[in-house]
């Protein structure tokens, strides 16, 4: 080597240092309810987000720049408010990744809007997040509408072969929590199901905060019910399963919708034997078929060094694909513009079976995923299996036993 | 005419718990003159408490009742004494109103930070068992508790009127400066009683746990029914109180077959206005005698 060249190998190099010692940084807000009531999933779903900035950061950043998370704790909905106005005027943050809560969601990208700065929702469901047309927000996770589509799906697919009766003999029970979100699901159910010429006889909704469910159990019993779907919390999950199993009555198939139904400790409380073979419309979970979902366990093997723990739900596994999507394609972008951020969001296109959620992404109708979709999934043996899409699956979905 | 007598008796069962939840709050209202906001965390204590003994010692949760009622007793009782009582000589009811409320809004808090969001299951040790009485289902656990509540809405009758210190939580009620000018310590009484209404709760909290899920907000579950219980017996009256719940449980079972489960509500407080119209006093209340409250 001739000592010019060396010379300048070696100032290479160190330029090179320099560049990474003196790295930019863009800053990104992270806004989740992270105390109050929703605390515990708030803060599971900004794990994925902080494990996707942290594997960004590992391989370069973004466009050579450091991201950076500011926190913002959406304890509720004016605080909500508050911190998304704080993190775009006082911190100036690029964009802002949230929310968890559809509520705060809806509260906070408002905010987002008006100022101009993109506001990218990894994980709530309502249909009025991205039913509003907002420019600056995009949804990379599935919605309310998903979850209902794919609870009719199974029932046509798969459920009504397993109890050995056509779709459209099988008597639905549709049993809701009134809220916004319980309505919402519950609606959607109502019209995908018509859609596939399904016979509900049954429509109720109830409050979350109920302490008996035992007349809407002797209801659905005495209209003969086959299936019954129910969109819940945890405290009404539990409450439901178990004075279904305490009155006798034993459907041919219970769909939950999200919630309640994918957390172990509803299952701990109902029973292991009384939830066996209850199906469960969810995000993605993590006992699926990993060539469905490449990257999957390599996730949860950085979560549980991280964190010290097992991921406690799907959401840290959604927002962290979610982000990382996204934080890839910025990566290809030049600067962090909002019109160009807009800009780099319409040229994604992942195909479904390529990313450790399943679901593939491409952003149509008023910036929500359109590839977006839920799984479905099968307490057995008290373990939450995924059983639905086929390609997904891990266990074939046990029916009319 | 089967699906009739299980509705009633889920209505009866119903109507149980809702009494043995406000019994202990229609007590405090009646004697102390205050309404405690915080008796939904009270309960939600108590099952968290009924949990935790269970877990640690491996034994029925009813043994629990041995730990949870003297501290909710206590509990209750330094409520009145540290927050309470303090209040009282401002002479305005409503800060003492807003104390409970701030008290309610601090204990789910501190739940949430100590049990965080998730769900605590008392193991049930039998009491899901379902008893069947001819046609109709009906769990121990909830039969337990409607005897219980009996006893206790007996049992409290009985220690009002037939004991000295009954009688002098009586005469405070009636009348405080009469109660105290004839020697009685009032403060004490006070404390008494509020620790008494709490230990009342104690012991619904430790029969309710092992039938249902125990989070934070548990107590907003049960609390919200037990005012309009207590309101609808008339306010401070036990007895009421106990008749309150059963017609309110009944309603809600009624109400939410044959009418549609988004109606129960509906039912439940379209009766209570009824009857607050009808009864302003509520069912079995006399009018209140609020005079002496403010000095």
């Amino acid at each position: 080597m001739k000592p010019a060249v060396a010379v300048t190998s070696v100032l290479a190099v160190l330029l090179g240092l320099a560049a990474t010692a003196a790295q930019a940084e863009v800053k990104f807000g992270a806004l989740y309810p992270f105390s109050g009531q929703l605390a515990l999933l708030g803060e599971e779903s900004a794990r994925g987000l902080e494990i996707a900035v942290e594997e960004i950061n590992a391989a370069g950043g973004v466009q050579g720049e450091k991201v950076v998370l500011v926190r913002g704790d959406a304890v509720d909905n004016n605080q909500a408010i508050g911190e998304a106005r704080r993190l775009i005027a006082l911190e100036k943050v690029s964009a802002i990744f949230g929310t968890y809560s559809s509520a705060r969601s809806i509260a906070a990208s408002q905010v987002a809007e008006l100022s101009g700065i993109p506001y990218f929702e990894l994980g709530a469901v309502a249909d009025e997040v991205t039913g509003r047309g907002l420019k600056f927000l995009y949804r990379t996770n599935p919605t309310a509408e998903d979850m209902a589509k794919l609870a009719v799906e199974m029932i046509v697919n798969k459920v009504a072969a397993g109890l050995g009766k056509k779709p459209e003999d099988l008597k639905l029970g549709i049993i809701y929590e009134d809220s916004s979100y319980g309505t919402s699901v519950a609606n959607h159910q109502k019209k995908f199901g018509a859609a596939a010429k399904l016979n509900v006889v049954s429509m109720q909704g109830y409050p979350a905060a109920t302490v008996d469910m035992s007349s809407l159990v002797l209801d659905l019993k005495r209209r003969g019910v086959d299936i019954v779907l129910q969109t819940s919390y945890q405290n009404d999950s539990v409450l439901f399963l178990q004075q279904a199993n305490e009155a006798g009555f034993k459907p041919g198939a219970i769909i939950g919708g999200g919630g309640g139904y994918s957390m172990q400790p509803t299952a701990d409380a109902v029973g292991h034997k009384v939830i066996e073979g209850v199906l469960d419309t969810d995000f993605t979970q993590f006992l699926v078929n990993t060539q469905y979902t490449p990257g999957i366990d390599g996730f949860v093997e950085t979560y549980k060094k991280k964190y010290n723990s097992g991921p406690r739900s799907g959401h840290s596994l959604n927002n962290y694909v979610g982000a990382k999507i996204i934080l890839q394609e910025l990566n290809k972008a030049q600067g962090f513009a909002p019109d160009t951020i807009t800009k780099a969001m319409k040229a994604i296109d992942v195909t479904p079976g390529t990313t450790a959620v399943g679901y593939g992404f491409k952003f149509g109708t008023n910036n929500q995923n359109e590839r977006a979709a839920m799984m479905g999934m099968q307490w057995q043996n008290g373990k939450l299996v995924t059983v639905y899409p086929d390609a997904a699956a891990v266990a074939p979905m046990q029916i009319g036993k | 005419m089967d699906i009739l007598l299980q509705v009633l008796a889920n209505g009866l069962m119903l109507g149980g718990l809702f009494a043995i939840v406000s019994v202990g709050l229609t007590l405090i209202f009646g004697i102390v003159k205050v309404v405690n906001f915080a008796h939904g965390e009270f309960l939600m204590i108590g099952m968290y408490g009924t949990y935790l003994v269970t877990k640690a010692l491996g034994l029925h949760p009813f043994v629990a009742v041995i730990v949870v009622v003297p501290v909710l007793f206590i509990l209750g009782a330094l409520t009145q004494r540290l927050l309470i009582q303090p209040l009282m000589a401002s002479g305005d009811d409503h800060i003492q109103i807003f104390a409970t409320v701030g008290l309610s809004t601090a204990l789910i808090n501190l739940a949430l930070l100590v049990f965080g969001a998730d769900i605590a299951n008392t193991p049930p040790n039998g009491l899901r068992m379902p008893i069947e009485i001819g046609p109709v289902r009906v769990l121990l656990g909830q039969v337990v508790i409607l005897a219980a509540a009996v006893v206790l809405v007996v049992g409290l009758h009985l220690f009002l009127s037939r004991t000295q210190t009954g009688r002098a939580i009586r005469a405070v009620a009636q009348n405080r400066a009469a109660a105290e000018l004839m020697g009685i310590n009032v403060r004490q009484i006070y404390a008494l009683t509020f620790g008494i209404g709490a230990a009342c709760v104690g012991v619904a909290s430790v029969l309710i746990a092992p039938l249902y899920p125990t989070s934070p907000n548990s107590g907003t579950y049960f609390v919200l029914t037990a005012f309009v219980v207590v309101v609808l017996g008339g306010l401070g009256s036990i007895g009421g109180a106990f008749a309150g719940a059963l017609l309110i449980g009944l309603i809600d079972s009624v109400a939410g077959f044959y009418i549609g489960s988004d109606m129960r509500e509906v039912a439940v407080f379209g009766v209570f206005l009824l009857i607050l119209i009808l009864r302003p006093s509520g069912l079995f209340g006399a009018r209140l005698q609020l005079a002496h409250v403010s000095p």
